[in-house]
């Protein structure tokens, strides 16, 4: 019981990154039926950007929050370099992001190096306790669950009570209607990246304090993140919080129980375990749209 | 004629007409569906546009509303020309266009759909004035009042016809162009789609551009119908004299 509850806890952190990466990908899919293959190079690169502000200023948070611009910026850069492939057969988009990818990586190989660093994390990584109860968590995995809760509950005032909320669904939905209605579709495409951009952000600087930082840091949470995407549905942002959550909770208690060099095979298990029962994911709105 | 809508920039000239086509060709990749299509509609006009299938119709519509590349001509609304400019900027410019059935965003509530028509026009209207013109639709559509918070995908076509419709009128539009409004629609439900475009012509002054196969209901609130063949104009008159003539409109409409 007491090693449940740890696994569960501990799940709950490690699930909300996978969520932050699938959500960057559900935003992206919606509007352009992109997939983004370089969310996770993108996240890589904007937590470079965080280790060097925070060696030069000393300071965790004002690394931390330019990553978050950086990814704001670098997500809406790679949409003006993504948007010829838009509307095009998937094959052209899917190679323009892998290449993208592959750019990413090589560039932050040759600023920064092949080395792992490692980056620190926000708040103490010490176990927390209740009475004698070890609970599997610190401070720290709770800051990453309420840091990606926060950044998912704020885009879902955006884009429920806000007019450019509206006019971002509206656009996902059917852009060509949209653009009769005055929206400016292109603009709410590359706004819908440059969130993307910035939650991939948000689970770059979050996970890397666990996994050291190198050019390819990210390629396996992108795996996992691009599995809670799609456990929810591809469609739903909700659906890629749930499915972060129910991904990263079973991998711990796979890694618990089982063993940890086992999470990547149950990882991609579960891809395919889902891709094969429910393509359309739990929250599978694709049923009903015309794509 | 009552309260005119909000007019969109400075006319070039007091006389101008709300919508002046010139000698208009327009098409898709290789194919020209439009050729040298001219005609004017003064404020509060309506225009019937008939014409058998592929006859181009739908096209002239997409041209006006920037969804077709114009090749050659142009399109002045109220004297400025708003050739080849985007279809978003032209319905922030006052040119509400309803596509053929399939208007209407279907996982959005009706309320958004029509947040978002009244948005089109925030540029030109407060806040304020948005809200009360939500209202207004309201009750002008109480139908749609009692289903605001549920998806547009679960109401009836005619109910959707009404959404559209009324989404378009909360862009504050100088120039309204209706593609087909009766498609799929019972009679009853045609004629009651018939009064309401007329009433709105009544009530609002709009300039409306209708496209229908359904000539004779459209002929019955038109004040002008032109007829297209094969993308070019083989008939204009007004809308009685078309409607009595029964030989143009069996050879062209199969009526």
């Amino acid at each position: 019981m007491q090693e449940f509850l740890e696994f569960t806890l501990g799940g709950i952190s490690f699930g909300m990154i996978y969520a932050a990466i699938g959500l960057s990908l559900v935003l992206i899919w919606r509007g352009t039926r992109i997939l983004n293959y370089a969310q996770g190079a993108m996240a890589m690169f904007t937590t470079y950007i965080a280790l060097i502000v925070i060696n030069h200023t000393g300071n965790y948070w004002a690394g931390f929050f330019v990553a978050l611009a950086a990814g704001l910026v670098l997500g809406a850069v790679c949409e003006r370099v993504v948007r010829p492939a838009e509307g095009k057969a998937p094959l052209n988009a899917v190679l323009v992001t892998i290449g993208l990818l592959i750019l990413l990586e090589g560039l932050a190989g040759i600023i920064y190096g092949g080395q792992f660093r490692s980056f620190p994390a926000a708040f103490s990584i010490t176990g927390l306790h209740i009475g004698g109860t070890a609970l599997g968590i610190a401070w720290n995995d709770v800051f990453v669950a309420g840091a990606v809760l926060a950044a998912a509950l704020a885009l879902a005032v955006l884009f429920r009570y806000t007019p450019v909320g509206l006019r971002m669904r509206a656009t996902a939905f059917n852009s060509g209607v949209a653009s009769l209605l005055g929206v400016r579709v292109g603009r709410m495409l590359t706004l819908g990246w440059a969130l993307a951009g910035l939650i991939g952000a948000l689970a770059g600087v979050l996970v890397t304090p666990n996994t050291f930082l190198y050019p390819n840091s990210m390629d396996s949470i992108f795996v996992l993140g691009f599995t809670a995407a799609v456990i929810g549905g591809l469609d739903s942002p909700a659906g890629a919080v749930v499915g972060g959550l129910i991904l990263g909770i079973l991998l711990n208690y796979v890694s618990g129980y089982l063993g940890s060099d086992l999470v990547p095979i149950f990882g991609l298990a579960a891809l395919v375990v889902v891709l094969m029962l429910r393509p359309s994911g739990l929250f599978g709105a694709t049923a009903t749209r015309q794509v | 004629m009552a309260e005119l809508p909000d007019a969109v920039g400075e006319p070039a000239a007091a006389e101008a007409p709300t919508l002046a086509v010139e000698d208009l060709t327009a098409g898709y990749g290789g194919v020209i569906a439009l050729r040298g299509v001219s005609l004017s509609m003064g404020q509060g006009a309506i225009t019937a546009v008939l014409g058998a299938n592929g006859a181009g119709k739908t096209t002239l519509l997409r041209a006006i509303s920037g969804l077709v590349r114009v090749r050659r001509g142009a399109v002045r609304l109220d004297g400025t020309d708003v050739t080849r400019r985007r279809p978003d900027d032209l319905a922030r410019a006052g040119i509400a266009h309803v596509p053929e059935g399939q208007g209407v965003i279907t996982e959005l509530t009706v309320e958004e759909n029509l947040r978002l028509g009244a948005l089109c026009a925030s540029g030109r209207t407060s806040r304020a004035d948005r809200s009360a013109a939500l209202a207004q639709a309201y009750e002008q559509f109480p139908a749609l009042a009692a289903r605001r918070r549920k998806p547009a995908a679960t109401l009836s076509g005619g109910e959707r016809q009404m959404l559209v419709i009324a989404r378009a009128l909360l862009a504050r539009p100088r120039l309204l162009l209706l593609d087909e409004p009766s498609l799929g629609l019972a009679p009853k439900i045609i004629n009651q789609v018939m009064t309401l475009i007329a009433g709105l012509r009544q009530s609002t002054g709009l300039t409306i551009l209708l496209v229908e196969q359904n000539a004779r209901s459209a002929l019955t609130i038109a004040d002008q119908g032109i007829v297209l063949a094969v993308g070019k104009i083989v008939a204009t008159a007004d809308a009685a004299t078309l409607a009595s003539d029964t030989g143009l409109l069996r050879h062209y409409l199969g009526l």
